[in-house]
């Protein structure tokens, strides 16, 4: 059966090249990068090469990359640290990824979450108004679900002014669109190698020049007492090399806007009732959220899925969870319509060929479930 | 994915009874607080008191749409009563077993039919309170069964006629009087 992968956002499939360069590191050279020795020293050297190039990817120093498990390590080094240094709540917003959402809520005292309107972007009026008195504020560099860019410089800006640090994560951005730490004023970022074509288990937080953190995992002096833990050398290597290669193929996100283009044209033209989340604001190249009114998207997903393409959604029924997305709720939708959502994410890997196969698949699928629903 | 049957899934992607009825003896509208799942049920019920037909739309999850499409396969056929009694871990095992998460879903199954027949039971309770305030005039009438469309007596062609033309009147609706044992 024919594979389209359309859940970019969810994972990425490992680049070939950076599989390649990650090999050795899982095999013959499975020296300690941390030992004395020539056979775990020469590890070490490949490691801050990769730290070089994700440094580069991002306009940073090599100095102010500090390697993590991923994403959600690196939320919690950021906001848990800012919270042990300073106390006081943390400033987010409704629509962040639970890794920020459920650590900010569990830090020093209620946190003050800010709101976003219908295209999911944030209420800067709001939050410059709950600064004060913040451990840190974290706003997201684009929304997982909906794609919406975020106003990321102008609340750094505003963070800066309260004298609040600011995070964010950058982990759907980071590969996709141009970021750049200095220009944008952050004190932290938040990255993650397998939403860029790198392996799963491996991401760093950026940690501006001057600014200092307390370390969320103590133990051993690696990543200069900021990150204890033996190296994951492969893993570290893999995102060097993701780094580079997405810094390098960066110029085809216009190609991969181009597709997400036809793909919701197509939508819109061939299933009735198709309405695309955030349409008129900045979004990722990448990712739509399509909302097919009058049917619910788990059953959408299980059809599309025995046809072999493979999408997502925020919809109770398929997270078996009670509440629908979460984001899509804060951007005003209701029960219905956000159970209704289907998220579709590219990337430079997706193919016209795979765009025209999911419209055709979908138009059916749509047309059947709208033909046994009780709202149309 | 969850972990689906096979019989589950023919009976997402081919479900049984799907639509409407026109003019149904019951009909509900239903919704499940816990996931917003949605269902409409119609149901036709015969003279021996059978669900005749039965017709349902779901707004739902593959486990929605299949347990929907399973109870109207074990109610069509049985009397009222009888279907009423279907539980849902019948229904999970009609569909050769259902994740422990999507249980909820065959509930609303259960919930659309028992509201439907509560309104088959409100609209059959309209017409015999109508019945019952227009017999006086006719003495020799005898009521056999009331149905929401019709009612079956014993008596003349004559009274039959006036009666059911009288009934149709008060309710707004054509009610259909038929002469029993003839």
């Amino acid at each position: 059966m024919k594979r389209v992968y359309l859940d970019n956002n969810a994972t990425t499939i490992i680049d070939p090249e950076v599989l390649e360069e990650m090999s050795p590191f899982l095999g013959e050279e499975y020296g300690n990068p941390s030992s004395f020795h020539t056979f775990g020293s020469s590890v070490m050297e490949r490691i801050s090469r990769a730290r070089e190039l994700v440094a580069a990817l991002i306009g940073a120093h090599p100095d102010e990359i500090v390697f993590t498990s991923g994403g959600t390590e690196s939320d919690n080094t950021a906001l848990r640290g800012c919270s042990l240094l300073r106390g006081g709540p943390v400033v987010t917003t409704a629509v962040e990824h639970p890794a920020v959402l459920d650590t900010a809520r569990q830090l020093g005292g209620p946190a003050r979450i800010i709101g976003v309107d219908s295209m999911g972007m944030l209420d800067m009026q709001s939050f410059r108004h709950s600064l004060e008195g913040a451990a840190v504020a974290s706003v997201m560099f684009a929304n997982n679900e909906t794609g919406t860019l975020m106003p990321v410089k102008e609340a750094a800006a505003a963070s800066g002014e309260a004298g609040v640090p600011f995070h964010t994560d950058a982990v759907q951005a980071v590969g996709k669109v141009p970021v750049d730490v200095e220009e944008l004023g952050l004190d932290m970022l938040s990255l993650s190698a397998h939403k860029f074509h790198g392996p799963k288990g491996i991401g760093a937080l950026y940690i501006r020049r001057g600014f200092s953190l307390p370390p969320l995992l103590t133990g051993g002096h690696q990543e200069k007492g900021m990150r204890a833990g033996t190296y994951n050398s492969a893993g570290i290597i893999g995102l060097g090399k993701a780094a580079e290669l997405a810094a390098r193929h960066l110029s085809e996100e216009k190609r991969v806007a181009g597709l997400l283009a036809s793909l919701e044209n197509g939508l819109k033209a061939s299933c009735p009732g198709a309405m695309i989340m955030a349409e008129g604001s900045p979004r990722l190249p990448n990712t739509s959220t399509v909302i097919f009114r009058g049917i619910e998207s788990e059953a959408v997903l299980t059809l599309l899925d025995m046809r072999g393409v493979y999408a997502s959604s925020g919809s109770a029924c398929s997270t078996g969870s009670k509440d629908p997305s979460h984001v899509l709720m804060a951007m005003g939708l209701d029960h219905n319509l956000a159970n209704s959502a289907v998220r579709f994410s590219l990337s430079r890997f997706t193919t016209p060929e795979e765009i025209e196969y999911t419209i055709r698949a979908l138009s059916g699928i749509v047309e059947r479930l709208r033909a046994i629903s009780p709202f149309v | 994915m969850w972990k689906y049957t096979e019989v589950l899934m023919d009976h997402f992607v081919n479900p049984r009874n799907v639509g409407a009825i026109e003019n149904p003896d019951g009909h509900s509208e239903v919704g499940s607080p816990q996931c917003g799942d949605a269902m409409n049920l119609d149901i036709e019920i015969d003279e021996n008191d059978r669900i005749a037909d039965i017709r349902f739309r779901t707004f739902g999850c593959a486990g929605a749409i299949a347990s929907a499409s399973a109870l109207t396969e074990m109610a069509k056929g049985l009397p009222v009563e009888e279907a009423l009694k279907i539980k849902n871990s019948q229904i999970a095992d009609f569909l050769g077993g259902m994740p422990p998460e999507k249980y909820h879903c065959s509930v609303m199954g259960q919930q659309a039919l028992k509201s439907a027949v509560a309104d088959f039971r409100e609209k059959r309770g309209q017409v015999a309170d109508t019945v019952d305030s227009l017999l006086s005039r006719f003495a020799n009438l005898e009521i056999v069964k009331v149905h929401p469309r019709w009612v079956a007596v014993r008596g003349s062609s004559d009274d039959a006629e006036k009666f059911g033309k009288m009934l149709s009147e008060k309710l707004g609706r054509a009610i259909d009087v038929k002469r029993s044992g003839e």
